[in-house]
């Protein structure tokens, strides 16, 4: 619990952190995608958030939805990092399988430990795409997360939501609020 | 065997006269270190190492098998003689290259070295290095240095803000030792390997092993991609000098059987966890490596496919559909290898083999995470 503090404030201290109020109902994700909430949720804005938009119910050093709309053919799905970070960039040829791991190799370019729990095909408003269900052991403080996403590639591009938290009572808290944010993903032709 | 008189009779025997800088010095163990008073600096880090041994204990990155990790604490004992009952030996599920001790006998190894040693006297090599710089106290040195603040944000730019909170421990690790002190650990570290009756040759080996393997990075700079690079410098050099100490200590075996035997269950796992590094040209160099063997080994085969599949480069799939075909030939190949050459089939619209590579997959693994995925891949390619 310290070290998450300890990451609070060092992004406080980094500046222009900012939180708004997302309210329930349908909601306008960049220019194709639309979601339904079915309760408000805190838009989190700061620097290094990357292309998605980042929102969470218990502040994002505990859980965090991420939403991608429209990421294209060569687009990293992260902030890009000089060094010698591996970069993850989307193409628009990957198939589902390739998606998840890209996702993976995401959440693990900080030595976390992740696990695909399950993958099947997910239809969004009769657009093709799929869910993957994961688990992750974070590596800066160990703490234990399970985390689901739904995604599609429409057009060449990608659109997903993806969501972690804690497994201890978080995840179980807000997952059906997550999976209906999924099914009501709609994404414009 | 008299395990005691052993250990003494070996020290000054096996470097007097043949010649080379550190005859002059011979080394004798130290007698087992006392904790210190918690009121003096160095009790101060005994305690700061305590506190860290206590969270690996609990990090779920801890491998816990019971087999494994007395195997590898039976090794350390060997090499540490009558200093065993101090070595707390500790495997963290890291795949890279690293092992260090801590002042207070706390011995963290890397199941990432585990992957990389070809055998037990190369494990023995790097852990006898490391007992050389606790019996020296080097460490002690080595964390005065973490209160300075610049050695701290070094490693911060080196290894990113999360992996130095994530572990106190391989930040104080991170810290170079002197040129002295590494020569030194290297020569105890030969010491210990040949009074424990192994074969000091497999220490310049696995050094040398490891060089390759950085080297083949695009960017070809061993010391900005290892932990054990950062701190411990030149490696050439110190090829030259473990091999000269090897030239002085013939004999002794290398435990390949056995270290087969005993890594053989954790193989595939680590190898999984080597592929999702990312890192494509080290990963092919190890793979090559490891899979020259005098035995066929479906496992190095494919992995090394897999590794070849997701990069993906020109000419890449045709090698990793080789790989994969060859570990099938083996036998006792892992089920994702039937996956992996599926859904290669699949891009390539080569309908049949697709879907005969996917149904197999899924006999093999009924249960996969993904199989829901790959039936629907299946019924895609039709009937
Ligand atoms: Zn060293």
């Amino acid at each position: 619990m310290k070290k998450l503090l300890i990451l609070c404030v060092v992004l406080l201290l980094s500046g222009c952190v900012s939180v708004a109020k997302v309210e329930t109902g349908p909601r306008a994700i960049g220019e194709r995608l639309t979601v339904t909430l079915d309760g408000a949720w805190n838009h989190v804005d700061a620097p290094g958030v990357g292309p998605g938009q980042l929102w969470t119910m218990e502040g994002s050093p505990v859980d965090q939805l991420r939403l991608y709309s429209g990421i294209k053919e060569g687009q990293a799905l992260h902030a890009e990092q000089g060094g010698q970070q591996k970069s993850f960039t989307f193409r628009s040829n990957m198939q589902p399988d390739e998606i998840a791991s890209l996702f993976e190799g995401m959440l693990t370019r900080d030595g976390s430990r992740y696990k695909l729990e399950k993958l099947e095909p997910m239809s969004f408003n009769g657009q093709p795409g799929f869910r993957f269900d994961y688990s992750l052991v974070r590596k800066v403080d160990n703490v234990h997360l399970s985390g689901v996403g739904f995604a599609a590639v429409s057009r060449n591009e990608l659109f997903a939501v993806v969501y972690m938290a804690p497994r201890l009572v978080f995840y179980p808290r807000y997952i059906a609020r997550v999976e209906h944010i999924g099914k009501s993903m709609s994404i414009k032709p | 065997m008299n395990r005691r008189r052993f250990l003494a009779g070996g020290a000054c025997c096996a470097l007097a006269g043949h010649g080379f800088a550190f005859a002059q010095e011979p080394w004798q163990a130290p007698p087992r270190l006392a904790k210190p008073d918690l009121a003096t600096e160095e009790g101060g880090l005994w305690a700061m190492m305590d506190r860290e041994e206590r969270n690996i204990r609990r990090s779920p990155f801890l491998i816990r098998d019971r087999r494994l990790h007395d195997y590898v604490q039976d090794i350390a004992c060997r090499l540490a003689g009558d200093h065993c009952p101090d070595v707390r030996v500790h495997i963290v599920n890291t795949p890279l290259f690293n092992a260090n001790m801590a002042p207070n006998g706390m011995m963290q190894v890397w199941s990432g070295l585990l992957l990389r040693a070809e055998n037990e006297a190369q494990l023995a090599a790097v852990l006898g290095h490391e007992i050389g710089h606790y019996l020296e106290k080097h460490s002690l040195e080595r964390l005065r240095d973490v209160k300075s603040a610049s050695a701290l944000a070094q490693v911060m730019g080196l290894f990113g803000i999360a992996g130095a909170f994530g572990q106190l421990a391989v930040i104080a690790g991170m810290l170079s030792y002197s040129r002295d002190q590494e020569r030194k650990a290297d020569l105890i570290g030969s010491m210990l390997m040949h009074r424990a009756g192994y074969d000091p040759a497999e220490a310049a080996k696995i050094w040398n092993n490891l060089l390759l393997e950085l080297k083949a990075r695009p960017d070809g700079s061993p010391s900005a991609n290892s932990p054990m690079f950062a701190t411990h410098p030149s490696p050439e050099e110190r090829s030259e000098t473990l091999s000269k100490l090897a030239a002085g200590m013939p004999g002794g075996r290398t435990g390949a059987e056995t270290w087969e035997e005993k890594i053989r269950p954790f193989r595939n796992e680590w190898l999984k966890e080597e592929i999702k590094r990312g890192q494509h040209e080290e990963s092919i160099a190890l793979l090559t490596r490891m899979g020259a063997g005098s035995t066929p080994n479906s496992e190095y085969r494919y992995a090394r496919g897999e590794v070849y599949r997701l990069r993906a480069k020109a000419g890449d799939l045709d090698l990793a559909v080789a790989d994969f075909q060859a570990a099938a030939a083996i036998g006792g190949e892992p089920p994702e290898t039937h996956r992996a050459l599926g859904l290669i089939y699949r891009s390539r619209r080569q309908i049949s083999e697709a879907k005969a590579s996917l149904r197999r997959y899924l006999e093999l693994m009924p249960s996969a995470p993904d199989q829901a995925m790959i039936k629907s891949y299946i019924e895609e390619l039709g009937s």
